[in-house]
C-alpha cells in the first residue's frame, strides 16, 4: 500500500479499496477461474454462481430483487449508452440538464444529428434544478428523461425521487446516472414502485469495486435493446440474439474477475451502511468548506452546504491556474486531485469556469479529517504564491 | 523547462514521453494547462531550447501531437516543486 499519499480524486475512481476486494480478486483467480454460463463443469458453474451472487448483492444494495433485470457492463458510460441508443431514435424527444457528463451528452449529441430533439433544462449556478422546468418540457413524443443524481463538477444532488414520481405518472422512462452517488449517497428510488426508472451505476467509484465494472438496474416497464451482440452461453442453437434478460444485454465473456471483487465491495457497503458512509463524508465536506472559505484567494463553487452535495467540491485559486495548482499539490505535497473540465463542459459554462476548469477534491470513506486539515493547510500555502 | 507539448490523447503523451526519455531528454508530465489547450488531461514539459530538434524527431517518427507551446508559467511553477 502506498504511504503518505493524500488521495482526493475519488470521483474519478476510489482509492484505496477495502481489503476484501483484493482478497476476492485473488480468490477468483486461484479458486474459481472458470468462464460463467458456458461450460458445464464445476469451475464454470462456480463462476456462474458467483455472478448470480453478485447480482443478488447489488440487488440488495439498490433494494431490487429481480436479479434478471440487473445487468453488468464494463462501466457506467456503457450502461448509459445502452439506455440512450436503445430507447431513443430520430424524431423522439429527450429531456436532460446542463449538469450532464459527456457520457450522457455525447451519445445524445450524436443522435441529435440524426434527428433527436433535446431539451436541456437549466440548473442554476449552484447546480439546483426546478422540477417545474422538467414538467413543462414534457411533450407528446418525450421518450426519456435522463439526468445525473449529482453533478460531477460541483456535487449538487438533484431531486430524483420527485422526477421519478413525475415521469412514472407520465409513463416516461427515467434514466438516473448514479456515477457520483451509488455507494456514497442513498439513492432512495424504489424500482418496485417506479417501474419506469433505470438506475445506472459504476462499480469503481463509491461502490469501492475495481475498474471495468458497472451496470443497470432496469425497472419492469422499460425494455432495452443490446448495444453489443454475440455469445451469451444461452440459446446456442440459434444464431440470433436471445431476447431475455440479463443475457440479451450481456454478450461476450463477462468481467467475472471484476464482478467477484464488486461482490466483496458491495457486501462491505451493506455491512457498513451507506447512511454511515454519507455521515462520514458529509463531515469531511463540511470541514473542507468551512476551512477553505477562510482562504483569501479561493473561490468555492456549488451550494457550499454539505447536505446538498455529493462528496466532492470544486474551487479555484485567484493566483494559480488549476493545472499549476494540481501539479504543485501532487509533486510537492502528494495530494491527488483532479483539475480541468471533468468531461463536463456544460456545467463549467454555467459556473463560469470554462475553459480553464476548476480544482476538484472528492472524498471517500477512507479519507479523514486529519487529511482534510492537511489539504487545507497546503491549499492555503499555495494560495500565497506570487 | 519552459516548453509544453500538448496532445489529443493520453496514449500519444505516454508514447512520446517514453521515446524522449529513452533518447536522453529531460521531461515532466503535468496536468494539461487548459489556458493553452482543452485537450488531454496530461501534457509534456520540455526544454524549450530543444523545440526544433524534438519537433523534427516527432515528425520523423510520425508522432501525433497537438502543438508545441512556450509556457513561461512552467518556470514559475518549477520553483515551487
Amino acid at each position: 500500500m502506498k504511504k503518505n499519499i493524500y488521495y482526493f480524486d475519488n470521483s474519478a475512481t476510489t482509492w484505496p479499496k477495502p481489503e476484501c476486494v483484493l482478497n476476492n480478486l485473488k480468490y477468483f483467480l486461484n479458486e474459481i477461474g472458470g468462464s460463467p454460463g458456458r461450460s458445464g463443469h464445476r469451475m464454470s458453474i462456480a463462476a456462474s454462481r458467483l455472478i448470480e451472487e453478485t447480482r443478488e448483492t447489488v440487488g440488495k444494495f439498490f433494494n431490487y430483487d429481480d436479479t434478471s433485470r440487473i445487468i453488468f457492463t464494463k462501466n457506467i458510460t456503457e450502461s448509459l449508452n445502452i439506455c440512450i441508443f436503445s430507447l431513443l431514435k430520430a424524431g423522439d424527444h429527450v429531456i436532460t440538464t446542463n449538469s450532464e457528463h459527456n457520457s450522457v451528452m455525447r451519445p445524445l449529441r450524436f443522435l441529435e444529428k440524426k434527428g433527436l430533439k433535446i431539451t436541456i433544462v437549466k440548473c442554476n449556478r449552484f447546480g439546483e434544478l426546478d422540477i417545474h422546468d422538467i414538467k413543462n418540457s414534457i411533450v407528446k413524443n418525450t421518450k426519456m428523461v435522463i439526468l445525473t443524481h449529482a453533478s460531477n463538477v460541483i456535487g449538487t444532488i438533484l431531486p430524483i425521487e420527485e422526477i421519478a414520481n413525475l415521469t412514472f405518472k407520465k409513463n416516461i422512462p427515467f434514466v438516473i446516472d448514479c456515477a457520483q452517488t451509488a455507494g456514497s449517497v442513498p439513492i432512495g428510488i424504489n424500482l418496485g414502485k417506479y417501474k419506469n426508472c433505470i438506475i445506472a451505476f459504476t462499480g469503481h467509484k463509491a461502490m469501492l469495486g475495481p475498474t471495468g465494472t458497472g451496470g443497470l438496474c432496469i425497472g419492469k416497464d422499460v425494455s432495452l435493446k443490446p448495444l453489443v451482440f454475440g455469445g451469451t452461453g444461452s440459446k446456442s442453437d440459434e444464431d440470433t440474439q436471445p431476447n431475455f434478460l440479463p443475457d440479451s444485454l450481456e454478450s461476450g465473456t463477462m468481467n467475472v474477475l471484476g464482478l467477484a471483487a464488486l461482490k466483496a465491495s458491495v457486501n462491505y457497503l451493506l455491512k457498513m451502511g451507506v447512511d454511515k458512509i454519507r455521515e462520514h463524508e458529509k463531515n469531511l465536506i463540511t470541514r473542507f468548506i468551512e476551512e477553505a472559505s477562510k482562504i483569501k484567494r479561493i473561490e468555492l463553487y456549488g451550494t457550499k452546504e454539505a447536505e446538498k452535495q455529493a462528496s466532492l467540491i470544486s474551487f479555484n485559486l485567484k493566483n494559480l491556474s488549476p493545472s499549476a495548482a494540481g501539479l504543485i499539490l501532487d509533486k510537492k505535497y502528494s495530494i491527488m486531485c483532479r483539475i480541468g473540465l471533468h468531461c463536463n463542459p456544460n456545467a463549467h459554462k454555467v459556473i463560469g469556469t470554462f475553459p480553464n476548469g476548476t480544482i476538484r477534491f472528492s472524498f471517500s470513506y477512507f479519507n479523514n479529517l486529519k487529511q482534510i486539515d492537511y489539504a487545507i493547510e497546503k491549499i492555503k500555502e499555495i494560495s500565497r504564491i506570487e | 523547462m519552459e516548453g509544453v507539448i500538448t496532445f489529443f490523447s493520453s496514449q500519444q503523451v505516454m508514447k512520446a514521453e517514453k521515446f524522449l526519455k529513452k533518447n536522453g531528454y529531460k521531461t515532466l508530465l503535468i496536468p494539461g494547462p487548459r489556458e493553452i489547450s482543452p485537450n488531454c488531461g496530461v501534457a509534456l514539459c520540455f526544454d524549450f531550447k530543444k523545440k526544433d530538434e524534438i519537433k523534427k524527431l516527432f515528425d520523423e517518427k510520425n508522432f501525433v501531437y497537438e502543438d508545441f507551446h512556450y509556457y513561461p508559467e512552467a518556470k514559475k511553477i518549477s520553483k515551487w516543486l
